[in-house]
């Protein structure tokens, strides 16, 4: 049987104050899936992606990125990781972020040139090469946040809600951005979003989570023919009226 | 050295080279203009201080305090801003080792305040004539004050919140220290109690420990002076390795 992309065991995260963001968390993403994290605000998305690319300290459980510990250096260089957040480095422009990104991960700069060169190409950003990440627009941002997380050939590709907050337009243009990726690299993708019509238009499998916890995982039509509903929409209204229910 | 810590390394040292004129202009030209008003103005009129004339004195303790002061403002702000603006996580998600994020974010600090010191250094060697008696005591006392104050600039911007607190520490410590650590005179000619307690401010040892490297001579022991910068180098550098380590203040 293959590896898992990703594999969760007991997953738990608990901050500092208190709040259980995580809790016993189970998950198995397979090799090559197209997989989707839907859930509320404070569902746990963001917490569960932060600890699996070891930005936040995890309490309990365990992480494998295609076999190995979460926060070995070999399961680091698997993972590319496009925050929700606009987060690119204010002094770099276009070209060094992807430089700088890919001596992080260990690539000669003789490859990071060439990779970038070759980034910066499929993304559009050629003619953006020299310029500072702040002087970019909204658009050109995101697609070299996109970039980035690519830019040392990661396995798994993990996007957090990487169309929040875009136009229409910029929106499609990511999606193609996405499955090209998918459909021509067969890079494993984890994407976690708000957008039902997104989560059914990309996503083979999709995993509904609320209060740190799985509440479902299946195809869109298996999520819809297991809780009955003609539409996804539907599908998330009564999973989490389910859980709120049995939380309550 | 891997090329991870190669990469941060020269990201930082990037950082420091684009804004030149604010982390390296700016501080020599300060520092210039103590050397000329308070050296060649008010030099000619305060008699030798421990048989160097007045501005002479005062250039080892001025290329110190401009250095540490850009090491540790260099790095608090580097880190803060790395964190404020979360482009930190790209370096954290990396398969970088804890020791080599916290080294590679100290070293633009250092290489920021060598890059100063050298430039004020030529620059105070055209108006004034500053020997260098003893070489490699300077070495090790310049090498101990960066690691002190590299490693506090991590430190405080790991813990910062806000600007202000990486501003509150070089405005309300580093900087009172410094100009009461004998900087601009010998504590020798300090009353009782000023004497005594100039002997508790950790930055007059480090001044002692550089001007004894350029003049030879110094208002107590070198070994003293750099036994304590030593020691205090020691306490900030675990400090910010274990910061990193844990990923305590770092990670939530």
């Amino acid at each position: 049987m293959a590896v898992p992309a990703l594999e969760l065991r007991g997953l738990t995260k608990r901050y500092d104050d208190g709040y259980l963001a995580l809790d016993g968390f189970d998950l198995s993403v397979p090799d090559g899936a197209f997989f989707g994290l839907l859930g509320p605000n404070g569902a746990g998305k963001t917490t569960l992606i932060s600890a699996v690319t070891n930005l936040i300290r995890v309490t309990g459980g365990e992480a494998l990125i295609f076999g190995r510990p979460h926060d070995s250096m070999d399961a680091r260089k698997l993972i590319g990781l496009a925050e929700q957040d606009i987060n690119l480095d204010r002094f770099l422009d276009v070209e060094e972020t992807l430089l700088y990104h890919g001596g992080y991960y260990g690539m000669s700069r003789a490859d990071a040139r060439r990779r970038a060169h070759e980034m910066m190409d499929v993304f559009d950003l050629l003619g953006k090469a020299k310029v500072r990440a702040p002087k970019l627009s909204g658009g050109m941002r995101r697609r070299l946040l996109l970039a980035r997380a690519l830019m040392h050939q990661p396995r798994m590709v993990i996007l957090d809600e990487p169309t929040a907050g875009v136009d229409f337009e910029l929106r499609l243009e990511l999606w193609e951005y996405i499955r090209r990726l998918h459909a021509e690299e067969g890079v494993t993708i984890l994407l976690t979003t708000h957008y039902l019509e997104e989560a059914e238009e990309l996503c083979e499998e999709i995993a509904l989570i609320r209060g740190g916890r799985l509440l479902a995982r299946d195809s869109a039509d298996g999520l819809r023919a297991a809780y009955d509903a003609t539409t996804l929409a539907d599908v998330y209204v009564k999973a989490m009226a389910d859980a709120a229910g049995a939380a309550a | 050295m891997s090329r991870g810590l190669q990469a941060l390394t020269g990201r930082e040292i990037a950082r420091v080279l684009k804004l030149w004129t604010q982390t390296i202009g700016a501080p020599v030209i300060s520092s210039f203009l103590f050397i000329l008003v308070f050296g060649l103005s008010l030099g000619g009129r305060i008699k030798q201080i421990e048989g160097f004339d007045y501005d002479v004195f005062i250039v080892p303790g001025l290329i110190t305090m401009a250095m540490v002061q850009a090491a540790y403002a260099n790095n608090s702000a580097s880190v803060f801003q790395a964190k404020f603006d979360r482009y930190l996580n790209d370096v954290l998600a990396a398969p970088m080792k804890p020791w080599e994020v916290n080294l590679a974010l100290s070293l633009g600090g250092v290489v920021r305040a060598l890059l100063i010191g050298i430039a004020l250094l030529g620059a105070s060697l055209l108006v004034v004539d500053v020997p260098i008696r003893e070489p490699l005591v300077l070495l090790v006392a310049v090498t101990l004050a960066l690691a002190l104050f590299s490693a506090l600039g991590v430190v405080v911007g790991i813990y910062a919140e806000s600007w202000d607190h990486t501003a509150f520490v070089n405005n309300i410590v580093i900087l009172p220290l410094t100009f009461l650590g004998g900087v601009f005179y010998s504590v020798d000619v300090l009353p009782s109690p000023w004497e005594e307690l100039s002997h508790v401010n950790p930055i007059f040892f480090l001044v002692q420990a550089v001007r004894y490297g350029f003049l030879g001579t110094s208002d107590v022991s070198v070994w003293l002076a750099l036994g304590v910068t030593a020691v205090l180098a020691a306490v900030c550098i675990a400090w910010s390795t274990w910061l990193f380590a844990t990923g305590r203040k770092i990670k939530p």
